[in-house]
């Protein structure tokens, strides 16, 4: 699952448990009631243990008729109820609470993203970021829904226990005080033997899986040879080793929690033996002579429920655990830091030319002395179309994301018909086409949520995927594909290229509109942006591909950090 | 529940080590009740006899057999908690070896067509949670569940032998209600939530990924924030349904402890009247409605696991459905070939479900010995054609037949193993000097004798430790060492430079002789030696 980054250095722990502090601050309110329902649960229980103890005292010692311990029945019913509430009620709003932090947290990464732009987020594969944004936020559920609120309880409810026993009987409260000394440490060695077996787990786990799906990835190819049944028993054999060797680690690391099993059960032990002789007057010195059933009984009831939440405390470890590994690779991205080129400066409007696009003495460096631009000015105007050539690496992409406005340059500046970059809508096109799972409406209308019927129909015609639409049975309105894999990377650019036309932009900036395009959707694009320039639009286009040159009034030929007529 | 049936009978291919599993639990749980309700008993009858003792009466008490029991069941509810836990794990793991073995079976025996449906790494990363659900079903299900069961008639027996059947009755019923809220009412009231979840979180992740792929698109149309909005409101959906299904496990947990309770309390009024009447001693009247208290642990895990139900159904169903049988496809069957010939391809027509034919009225025929090169741009769909020769992909139409063939894909594959193995699987029982000489055909051999492991150097996942031209090598050798007649090559060279692409294509002549080799590329220099080239017009 998690790759591990390094989650084990202390310092980035540190910063994970105080970004997973920050989120639980933000929904203080959840976590509190929530923690509210389990202390009101864990009183409830006191209370029920209360009336039973009651009940068993004044029923066999006080022989008082069933009649006359009606009333106690009654508060006795009335406690079991109030904690089945007061349970229900704390699962409810563990699950709100969680809901809410996985809901802030996401909002931060897509923050993150907006912040970072479409350039540098184009670094991170996007299967990468989607599991960030969904698997890993996932991964914090139980730590704030289970995790967080009972390690709350688990001292709160204990030290309300702790102080009726003291009250009832202070040799008996002292047997479950000497383990409270005992609860860090059974903490601490529970922490430590949980935390173990979940990176193991994960370890195994993932290892694991990496050589089963490595197999299945290449089954293909095992059929092809006529080889799965060694396969088969190849995977037989290494699940068989791994089972081995996590044995071990668990054989130790589930230790820890049999200690804390064996304190709990000799305390209930200890407590039973000492109340019994107490009773008998066995005991001559201390409290014990004043122990009665009620109290006896009353304190053997109580030592279970002592022990009950750090028990169920590490249960939940693994959730610590596990939002701690998503933490980190959360609080990765987030502190990645934003690249200097997308400050994007606010130019109040220096009163340049509204039809025209401005480049005065523009400079970006990505490393020192190392100009991809340098003091470019640059005039183009309105309706023109500019063709951009030059070698790869040449700057061609990064002159086309500073009129984007997706970075900002180091030096100079630049002015689209007298407003900044990114400051009104354009057409995009990028390498790759973009399309979502829906119908072809849907994904015109992702950019243009007005269109109409006949505008996006008329949009599809215009780059050539009218036959294709023809072929579907209900038009627009006919799903794209399924997984992309109905649509030509060709088909799949000018889906995108239809969505410029129906938006109707001024400006259009499209990086190498043809490149890796089969011969029809060449011309298809072709045409399109013939039409686009007869229609008055601004074109700048980065290409390689001659035909694109033609159409263009002016080729800039952008190489070594320098901007010329080709 | 029909979908978990084949894998609730692997699970239980293991008879032995489940019902021993399920004996360690019952003894931790029966431990555990033994050493309160012994404790309740120990302390009453204490105090009875410590008043007696008071008052002057003589009585006496055995002290041995209570205290006895309780520092027993005090250490034996530890240590089977202990070895329970070891041994059920291991049992665990045991059964997802089991279910992995199992899965992998089918899937090499199912078809391929529905695989290729399937997109490839969240494919295979679902796979692995799928697996996950199937086995712990046993532990986190199955157990508690039949041991739920046990302890509670158990305790009605006891209740039955130890105060009356009324009451026993009574206490069943109550106890009942418990046990149907804890399992079937939350599985009924959760299985909906659960099933979907897993679908609605991969619909969610493919827009998140297209979200990212068109975020250059959506930034310049200014309509990020928007959609934004709405995959957040669409994540939202998926958490506010799963702490929907969360909510009500709880609210379904908290009702089965409700009902528990309500038994101890029953059980306690029920038991005044029998102890006023004298029929049973006081110590007696306390054992059992602590002995009920105890069984809300047992209970605990139960609605937790019947909420996740939904979902692992759905897991299940899942993986029967991509193992399921591909429906036989005739259209391979070996005809009889002329002589001489070792493919023949009549009224071929090449298509993928859903799509227009890539080919039709495909003819070819391809003599023993023959080299036929077919040139194609990428996209006129010579890898599809490929892949009917090889027959892993049915004719849409006409008729195929060859000979045993043996087929380098165009994708490079190679496993997380060592370079022998992944060359051993193209002939399981060639030498080493074999290996060596075919090394040396695609001029690997030096590469490798350099290395420390020679022919056991690990290869890294998917041969991630190859340049891509090398690993195209290793893939070339291990289809060279396969002795079939016919040899389909699907861009043999990718990756290669002019040079030593034309140096192994000399090499691969003398080693090929006398065998049928169908190439097929992108350009007509991609190619070996060939007797004939076909192009291709998509």
């Amino acid at each position: 699952m998690a790759e591990t980054g390094d989650i084990n250095s202390p310092t980035s722990q540190q910063a994970v448990r105080q970004w997973l502090s920050q989120l639980a601050r933000g929904n203080r309110l959840w976590i509190r009631s929530t923690v509210a329902a389990g202390i009101v649960a864990g009183i409830a229980t006191i209370l029920q243990m209360v009336f039973l103890a009651r009940i068993i005292h004044l029923g066999v010692i006080g022989e008082v008729p069933v009649a006359d311990l009606t009333p106690l029945f009654l508060w006795l019913i009335l406690a079991i109820i109030t904690r089945a509430m007061a349970q229900g009620f704390q699962t409810r709003l563990a699950a709100r609470c969680s809901e809410q932090v996985r809901r802030d947290a996401r909002r931060q990464i897509h923050k993150h993203w907006q912040a970072t732009g479409p350039v540098a987020l184009g670094q991170s594969s996007a299967g990468t970021l989607a599991r960030e944004w969904i698997d890993h936020v996932e991964a914090l559920h139980g730590y704030f829904a289970r995790f967080l609120p009972q390690m709350m309880l688990s001292v709160v409810v204990p030290l309300l226990i702790l102080v009726l026993v003291f009250w009832l009987d202070w040799l008996a409260g002292v047997f479950l005080l000497l383990s409270a000394p005992l609860i860090p440490l059974f903490m601490a060695l529970v922490g430590m033997g949980a935390e173990k077996l979940n990176q193991q787990h994960f370890e195994t786990i993932s290892r694991l899986s990496g050589q089963f799906l490595d197999k299945v990835r290449g089954l293909t190819t095992l059929q092809l040879f006529g080889q799965t049944t060694g396969a088969t028993e190849l995977i037989r054999k290494r699940s068989d080793h791994y089972r081995c060797i996590t044995m071990k680690t668990l054989r130790v690391a589930f230790l820890s929690s049999a200690v804390l099993e064996f304190f709990a059960s000799v305390a209930i032990a200890v407590i039973a033996i000492y109340i019994g002789f107490g009773l008998l007057g066995y005991i001559t010195y201390g409290p014990s002579e004043e122990l009665t059933l009620y109290s006896g009984l009353l304190i053997l009831l109580l030592a279970p429920e002592f022990f009950q939440p750090l028990r169920t405390l590490s249960q939940h470890y693994h959730d610590r655990a596990a939002a701690l590994g998503a933490g980190a690779e959360i609080l990765e991205r987030l502190t990645t830091p934003v690249d200097s080129h997308r400050q994007l400066p606010e130019i109040a409007d220096s009163g340049s030319a509204r039809d025209v696009i401005e480049l005065d003495s523009v400079s970006v460096a990505f490393r020192a002395n190392q100009d991809v631009l340098r003091d470019v000015s640059l005039v183009v105007a309105k309706g023109e179309v500019i063709a951009l050539a030059g070698p790869s690496g040449g700057g061609k992409s990064t002159l086309l994301h500073l009129l984007a406005g997706f970075m900002s340059p180091d030096g100079g500046s630049i002015q689209l018909f007298g407003e900044p970059p990114g400051s009104f809508h354009f057409g995009w096109l990028g390498q790759k086409g973009f399309l979502v799972q829906g119908t072809w409406a849907d994904n015109l209308r992702l950019t243009t949520p007005d269109a109409s019927d006949i505008a996006i129909d008329t949009a599809l015609r215009n780059v050539g995927l009218g036959p294709l639409l023809d072929s579907r049975l209900e038009g627009i309105c006919s799903p794209v594909s399924e997984d992309g894999q109905g649509l030509s990377g060709g088909q799949a650019r000018r889906l995108s290229l239809a969505r410029i036309f129906l938006a109707d932009y001024d400006l259009i900036l499209l990086d190498e509109p043809t490149a890796g395009l089969d011969s029809d959707s060449e011309v298809f694009v072709l045409e399109a942006l013939h039409k686009l320039a007869l229609a008055g639009k601004t074109l700048i286009f980065s290409t390689h591909h001659h035909a694109l040159f033609a159409l263009a009034n002016r080729v800039l030929l952008v190489s070594g950090g320098e901007v010329r007529i080709g | 529940m029909g979908d978990l049936k084949p894998w609730l009978k692997l699970i239980f291919k293991r008879p032995g080590r489940l019902v021993v599993g399920g004996v360690l639990i019952l003894a931790t749980l029966l431990s555990g009740v033994g050493l309160l309700a012994v404790s309740g008993w120990f302390i009453t009858e204490t105090a009875l006899v410590g008043m007696l003792l008071a008052a002057g009466v003589a009585a006496s008490i055995n002290l041995y057999v209570p205290g006895g029991a309780i520092r027993f069941f005090a250490v034996s509810r530890t240590v089977f908690r202990y070895l329970e836990r070891v041994y059920n794990h291991d049992t665990v793991l045991r059964l997802l070896t089991d279910i992995r073995v199992a899965l992998f079976q089918s899937l090499a025996s199912a078809g391929r067509s529905h695989r290729q449906e399937l997109t490839g790494a969240q494919w295979l990363s679902r796979l692995t949670s799928d697996v996950d659900a199937l086995d712990t079903l046993y532990l986190r299900l199955i157990a508690p569940t039949a041991l739920a069961a046990l302890v509670t008639v158990l305790v009605v027996i006891l209740t039955a032998v130890l105060f009356d059947m009324r009451t026993a009755t009574l206490v069943g019923l109550v106890l009942l209600v418990a046990f149907l809220s804890a399992t079937i009412g939350t599985y009924l009231r959760t299985r909906h939530l659960a099933a979907r979840q897993s679908e609605r979180q991969e619909s969610l992740r493919n827009a998140v990924i297209e979200h990212i792929e068109g975020f250059a698109e959506l930034t310049a149309a200014g309509r990020t924030g928007k959609h934004a909005a709405w995959l957040m409101r669409q994540a939202h959906q998926v958490t506010s349904e799963q702490a929907q299904a969360d909510t009500r496990a709880g609210w379904h947990l908290a009702g089965a402890h409700l009902m528990i309770n309500l038994s101890a309390v029953l059980a306690l009024w029920a038991g005044f009247a029998l102890f006023r009447a004298g029929v049973v001693s006081g110590p007696v009247l306390v054992l059992l409605p602590i002995a009920l208290l105890g069984l809300a642990e047992i209970y605990a895990m139960l609605p937790d696991a019947f909420g996740k139900l939904g979902a692992t159904q759905a897991s299940a169903n899942r993986l029967n459905r991509d193992c399921r049988e591909e429906q036989s496809t005739a259209s391979t069957v070996p005809l009889d070939l002329p002589s001489n010939t070792d493919l023949l391809a009549t009224n071929l027509a090449v298509k993928h479900a859903g799509y227009a034919p890539l080919f039709t009225h495909f003819n070819l025929e391809v003599k023993s010995g023959e080299r036929v090169g077919i040139v194609g741009h990428s996209g006129s769909g010579k890898s599809s054609l490929a892949d009917v020769f090889a027959g892993l992909l049915p004719p849409a139409q006409g008729k195929l037949a060859r000979k045993d063939r043996v087929y380098l894909t165009q994708k490079t594959v190679l496993f997380e193993d060592t370079l022998r193995a992944n060359l051993l699987i193209g002939s399981p029982n060639a030498s080493e000097t074999e290996l060596w000489r075919i090394l040396e055909v695609v001029e690997l051999a030096e590469r490798f004798s350099s290395e420390p492991d020679r022919l056991d150097t690990w290869l890294g996942s998917s041969g991630s430790r190859l340049s891509g031209g090398e690993a195209r090598r290793v893939a070339l050798a291990r289809v060279l060492l396969n002795p079939a007649p016919v040899v389909i090559l699907d861009e043999p060279f990718t990756g290669l430079d002019a040079k030593t692409r034309t140096r192994i294509a000399k090499r691969m002549n003398s080693l090929m002789e006398g065998k049928t080799v169908i190439s097929l590329a992108h350009g007509p220099d991609a190619l070996p030696d060939t007797d004939r080239v076909i192009h291709l017009t998509g």
